[in-house]
């Protein structure tokens, strides 16, 4: 069987990086991107582009590099994303440009350069949206918005592309990265943030980047044939229980 | 009550099952005023609440109070059979009886589970089943009638501590479509209003029960605290559902069929908030 080869934008850290390390393991053969220079620890098999997918010209890159690479493509993973803490009446038309310019015009760029390479083959797109494309989280209106947009592309790739293309997308909850420590940072006791996020979550603890690699994994699977256009959640329960979680007060 | 509009539901005849409850009363009233026939039924003449009874307001006609119980398919049956004597139809029923016990299940006894059921789901069935012949005399007289069945965000998501209505309530979501696909060509609208938190006697005693385990707290600022969460503000009030199932009752809704409609001050619409 030939080995299956894998775009993960974003790749350099955070989910992404351990969507990359997932894949490697899976004995995927992997290229990756982000608009930094590759990471040190980065695996060497591992093939490194810079690109800013909000770029025409860069995403259609990373697919031309892949193919050269390896001569085919069998799963695209969207990864990249980019949050703006900011409600509509404070977002300025350069927060505009680059939370839908990476979160919705990116996705929308690798999924085009990639459908004709992922239709040859018989291929696997896997969006990263969010719980937040569901429900809003506040203060991040530009965001939310942008996962609702990762979310019904999923859902017109899955129908206008299928049966060739399978396309799904995951919707993670808290997820400890850089992007969740900012945040408990801004809190005014962090210690008592972060328990009380712990304490919210039915499954008694955040996420780390692995469990939403995992679903990553499934979703490339044989075992995940028949899933196509779903978001699927993975928020250790968090979404399960009411916004209002009154043993918490 | 608005002098300079004409009432929405003239001529309506409306059974409220609940009729004496927090939300039923406020249904009840608004509808009168609206200048439906109102037909109030619960299990008590004072239901959930201790207030004295109200009275019709001058020049409304008042349909009597029904005693009913909505587990109890003789009850159900009597209460249509009179009102199939008095109006020969039915335009509007209302499904507002419901009762919430504040456990998980592991604390559940199967006589909880039963009793939760019984009132929310089955009642709910029992109802609509024998209230058909008058919807369909009604949909034959006026071109349509309409089943408004109380459903709860927290057929959605759950709150804790409160296992058995929560699957009643995603019950009776999924009984109001399987009723409007069904009953829909015959004339007869179904929808779910699913409230939040409702300001009403059932919302005071989940409070003050196990399930809402204030820390260290006291009620009020407990209830503070949780008003706080919702966008708008507020808890709900049962004149709020009393707007939604007042529309969802009358003409002006006669496309709309088959949808849950959530009523929670846009608590829902947030994931839930940390602490930060």
């Amino acid at each position: 069987m030939m080995d299956r080869v894998a775009i993960v934008t974003g790749g350099s850290r955070g989910i992404g990086r351990a969507i990359v390390d997932r894949l490697v393991r899976d004995d995927v053969r992997v290229i990756t991107c982000s608009r930094s220079s590759r990471p040190r620890d980065l695996p060497s098999p591992v093939v490194w582009v810079r690109a800013n997918v909000a770029d025409t010209t860069d995403a259609e890159g990373v697919v031309s590099e892949a193919l050269s690479s390896f001569g085919r493509l069998s799963l695209l993973v969207n990864n990249a994303g980019v949050q703006i803490e900011k409600p509509v009446a404070d977002s300025t038309d350069a927060d505009w440009d680059r939370v839908i310019g990476v979160n919705c015009r990116g996705v929308f760029n690798m999924c085009r350069a990639a459908l004709p390479p992922l239709t040859d083959a018989g291929g696997v797109i896997v969006n990263i949206g969010s719980i937040s494309g569901v429900q809003a989280d506040p203060g991040m209106a530009l965001y939310n918005a942008s996962k609702a947009f990762v979310h019904g592309l999923t859902r017109s790739i899955a129908i206008d592309h299928g049966p060739a293309v399978r396309c799904n997308a995951i919707c993670p909850g808290w997820i400890v990265t850089g992007m969740a420590d900012d945040a408990f940072a801004l809190a005014k006791d962090p210690d008592a943030a972060r328990l009380d996020a712990v304490r919210r979550h039915p499954s008694g603890r955040l996420g780390v980047p692995a469990d939403i690699a995992n679903l990553v994994s499934w979703l490339a699977s044989e075992d995940a044939a028949f899933v196509n256009g779903a978001c699927l959640t993975v928020d250790g329960g968090l979404t399960a229980a009411s916004p209002l979680n009154p043993g918490l007060f | 009550m608005c002098e300079t509009k004409a009432p929405i539901l003239a001529g309506k005849v409306a059974l409220v099952t609940g009729g004496r409850g927090g939300i039923g009363r406020a249904i009840c009233e608004r509808f009168r005023s609206e200048g439906a026939v109102v037909y109030p039924a619960d299990i008590t003449k004072s239901g959930s609440m201790n207030a004295s009874g109200e009275t019709a307001k001058p020049g409304t006609r008042d349909g009597p109070f029904i005693r009913l119980d909505v587990t109890a398919e003789d009850s159900v049956r009597s209460a249509m059979a009179r009102i199939g004597r008095d109006e020969s139809r039915l335009d509007v029923l209302v499904n507002a009886a419901g009762i919430e016990i504040e456990k998980t299940i592991d604390e559940t006894t199967l006589e909880d589970w039963n009793r939760v059921l019984a009132v929310n789901v089955t009642g709910t069935f029992l109802t609509s089943k024998h209230a058909l012949p008058l919807l369909r005399q009604a949909a034959r007289h006026s071109g349509s009638a309409s089943i408004i069945n109380f459903g709860s965000y927290d057929g959605f998501i759950a709150d804790p501590g409160l296992a058995a209505y929560c699957a009643s309530k995603g019950a009776v979501h999924a009984l109001t479509r399987a009723m409007a696909c069904d009953h829909g060509p015959e004339g007869i609208r179904v929808n779910a209003v699913c409230p939040g938190y409702v300001d009403t006697p059932m919302l005071q005693s989940f409070f003050a029960g196990d399930g809402s385990g204030g820390a260290g707290q006291t009620l009020g600022e407990l209830q503070t605290a949780v008003r706080d969460v919702h966008p708008l503000r507020r808890y709900g009030t049962p004149k709020d559902v009393a707007n939604l199932v007042n529309w969802l009752a009358s003409d002006e809704a006669a496309y709309a069929s088959g949808q849950l409609w959530v009523l929670d001050g846009g608590l829902t619409a947030q994931v839930q908030q940390m602490r930060l």
